[in-house]
């Protein structure tokens, strides 16, 4: 468990999205991360039939992360979020009067890990029923738990191998109070995959909210 | 007497009135003589209750009487306003004479029951007619007599019961049989076929999975000569345990420098005590022994399958009691399990004796501890789950979901080692510590100029030992404190960790510990 910070590596000029991927790759084992295989993170998207006075219907996301193995996590974007164990798609299935799931919305990460002495580095492409949308790129620093201590470090480690595309400290962190009774947790790193997600799928639909 | 006329002498009472006070003209008041009611109440409180009515009394006594019940009806009302006894003088004669009244009342009520002799009647008191006559001597020799009565009595119940607790203990030293059936009963499991009565020393219980039935019968030891002088250790109760588990057994582990040739291999190793096997040992011995025979039985099972099944780059060679495997190179451990019977003579001919230190009791005794914790964790949660809707796994593992655990915490709460895993690597880290301590204390000696301290950490893991090795200079101590190296020894590595926090890894190679130490000592002369 560590701080983990999400971001997204915009596709290199004049390359595709694999070669942009490949360049991150090599970039890595040239700093001296060693691949440990491989991780997929997906989030599902359930829409709530039981419609309340006249308010868009909230959308429910059931996330998987393949460095939790056993975990799932359901939250609401901005809202309340629960992390509970792998029976709960079970449990999804049964409200399906409740909770319809719409299909199309899957979207789904898969990549390679490296791991360089304390980092985790997750380099991963972003698909949405087939189609790719992006690359994210995901670095924890395992050792520490407080965000605000290390997080000059994790810019400086992700400039080394990111350049220009390095981002500012997530939200998530900057809205929490300062310290150890707020550590960062699985929490926050699904949150930010969550905004990339829909960060991701608003940029090729252009206009209409997404159902 | 003759004389001159009779003279009449008239006597006066002086003057009755006692003077008050003289007035500044000359006029005297008196005090105002008693009147006849307060004379009487004078004369009445002189009057003693408490000495018997005499007849000169009576006359005295009948008058105030007289006058106080007179007086009773205006002078009640008075007292019950303002009570003060000083006021009325009458009021102790009242009271003192209501409660002579009351018990002439009451005598007078006795008399006439008494007469009735229906409800009460009157009984001469027997009188003693020594009493207060008998002399002290007698009193004393009566006093005694009865006193040696009782004593008589006490002395007979108490020969009542020292005799019947006797024969308690008699009878438990004669041991019968079902007395000593139930003390059997009370530690081992026992049940009844037939006419038979069968026990289980096996760890089936307890979570053990080995196939061994460990059933042994109680027999009646019927063999005893009545006529003869029951020896001290008869026993009416006899166990019979299976063929293999007779005898005693252990399990030698041994660490051995050179690796001796194969054809060496198989020879039966030496036991270290010769097994005395009187026919005469009690049932509780016979069972202990029996019952450690099944365990090393079980331990040496375990670890001749894992050894034979997992796969390590060196393979470990299982040949007939013997594990043999090689932790270091050069450097060889061997598990054997030596069980001796009694009935085989020990072969003092063979030239590999006993070596006393070459066995080393500590991992025997974590090799018992383990395969009990195998036992129990058989018995846990794992196995069968609670409740029973529960689903398998570890009962920690339930927690992973709801608190994402990560693949390391996760795969930190399944062990996954087997026992021969855990005992080589027990074994490799006795072996290196041991080594370790020897390259420190060589070098030390063998130098003297600065001088080399080692002390080791009293707490360690089985895994893991630490030593803080200080080279200083004779003279500089507190001043040359620079060279402080902390030693953490692993189970195949040797971890460094200067003063400064620099950190080096070492092998195992005895070598390379001791040109890393000797390259720390210019170090200080700096």
């Amino acid at each position: 468990m560590g701080v983990t910070c999400v971001c997204q590596v915009p596709v290199a000029e004049g390359k595709s999205v694999q070669q942009t991927v490949d360049i991150l790759h090599k970039k890595l084992e040239q700093l001296g991360a060693v691949k440990q295989g491989n991780f997929c993170v997906d989030c599902e998207t359930y829409q709530s039939t039981v419609n309340a006075g006249g308010q868009p219907s909230k959308l429910l996301y059931v996330m998987h992360n393949s460095e939790f193995p056993l975990s799932c996590l359901a939250l609401f974007e901005g809202g309340p979020c629960l992390v509970a164990d792998t029976n709960f798609d079970v449990l999804m299935v049964k409200l399906k009067t409740h909770f319809q799931n719409a299909k199309g919305h899957k979207v789904e990460c898969r990549g390679s890990r490296y791991r360089y002495c304390d980092f985790l580095i997750k380099v991963g492409t972003v698909t949405m029923s087939s189609s790719v949308r992006g690359i994210s790129v995901e670095v924890e620093y395992c050792p520490c738990v407080v965000p605000g201590d290390c997080w000059n470090l994790m810019k400086e480690f992700m400039l080394s191998f990111l350049g220009n595309n390095v981002p500012e400290l997530p939200t998530v962190f900057a809205a929490k109070p300062e310290g150890l009774f707020a550590p960062a947790d699985s929490v926050d790193t699904m949150t930010q995959y969550l905004e990339l997600f829909n960060k991701l799928r608003k940029l090729q639909i252009t206009g209409s909210n997404v159902h | 007497m003759s004389g001159g006329p009779a003279v009449r002498i008239s006597i006066e009472s002086s003057c009755e009135k006692q003077v008050q006070e003289v007035g500044l003209d000359g006029l005297e008041t008196y005090v105002p003589p008693l009147s006849m009611s307060q004379n009487l109440a004078k004369l009445a409180q002189r009057i003693d209750f408490s000495q018997g009515s005499d007849s000169e009394e009576n006359g005295v006594d009948s008058e105030p009487r007289d006058g106080e019940w007179g007086k009773q009806e205006p002078e009640e009302e008075e007292d019950t306003v303002k009570f003060q006894p000083s006021l009325w003088p009458w009021d102790s004669v009242r009271n003192n004479l209501r409660s002579s009244l009351t018990e002439m009342c009451v005598l007078y009520d006795v008399l006439s029951v008494v007469k009735e002799k229906k409800y009460m009647a009157l009984d001469p008191v027997s009188q003693d007619p020594t009493a207060g006559k008998t002399p002290q001597v007698f009193q004393l020799m009566s006093k005694k007599k009865s006193l040696a009565t009782a004593a008589q009595l006490l002395l007979k119940g108490a020969e009542k019961l020292s005799k019947s607790v006797a024969e308690n203990q008699e009878n438990r030293r004669q041991r019968d049989f079902n007395t000593e059936l139930l003390r059997l009963r009370s530690q081992w499991k026992l049940r009844k076929v037939g006419d038979k009565i069968l026990g289980d020393l096996s760890y089936r219980s307890a979570g053990s999975l080995f196939p061994h039935h460990g059933t042994f019968e109680v027999i009646k030891n019927t063999d005893i000569d009545l006529d003869k002088k029951i020896p001290e250790d008869y026993c009416p109760l006899d166990v019979q345990i299976p063929s293999d588990l007779e005898g005693s057994a252990y399990i030698k582990v041994s660490i051995q420098k050179q690796s001796p040739d194969i054809g060496d291999l198989g020879t039966v190793n030496l036991f270290r005590r010769p097994q005395k096997n009187k026919p005469g040992t009690p049932w509780h011995i016979k069972l202990e022994a029996a019952q450690n025979v099944l365990l090393c039985k079980e331990i040496f099972a375990q670890l001749s399958r894992e050894a034979v099944q997992i796969k390590s780059q060196i393979p470990h060679i299982v040949v007939k009691n013997q594990i043999i495997s090689q932790p270091f190179p050069g450097l060889q451990l061997s598990i054997s399990l030596c069980h001796c019977t009694g009935d085989k003579k020990i072969n003092r001919s063979s030239p590999e004796k006993p070596k006393p230190d070459d066995h080393l009791y500590v991992l025997e005794h974590n090799l018992h501890q383990m395969i009990r914790e195998f036992h129990k964790q058989q018995l846990s949660s794992v196995v069968m789950p609670h409740p029973a809707s529960a689903p398998f796994g570890h009962k920690r593992l339930r927690l992973a979901g709801p608190m994402a655990y990560d693949k390391a915490e996760i795969s930190s709460l399944q062990q996954s080692e087997g026992l021969l895993e855990k005992i080589i690597k027990q074994a490799k880290h006795i072996f290196l510590r041991s080594r370790t301590a020897r390259t420190i204390d060589c070098l030390a000696s063998r130098i003297e100029d600065p001088q080399i301290q080692a002390h080791w950490s009293n707490i360690n893991d089985v895994y893991e030992s630490s030593v803080k090795v200080l080279i200083t200079s004779h003279g500089y101590e507190q001043i040359c404190k620079s060279i402080q190296l902390q030693l953490n020894i692993g189970v195949e590595q040797i971890r460094v960790v200067h003063r400064d926090g620099r950190a080096i890894t070492l092998s195992h190679q005895e070598q390379e510990l001791q040109d890393f130490l000797l390259s720390q000592v210019p170090r200080l002369r700096l």
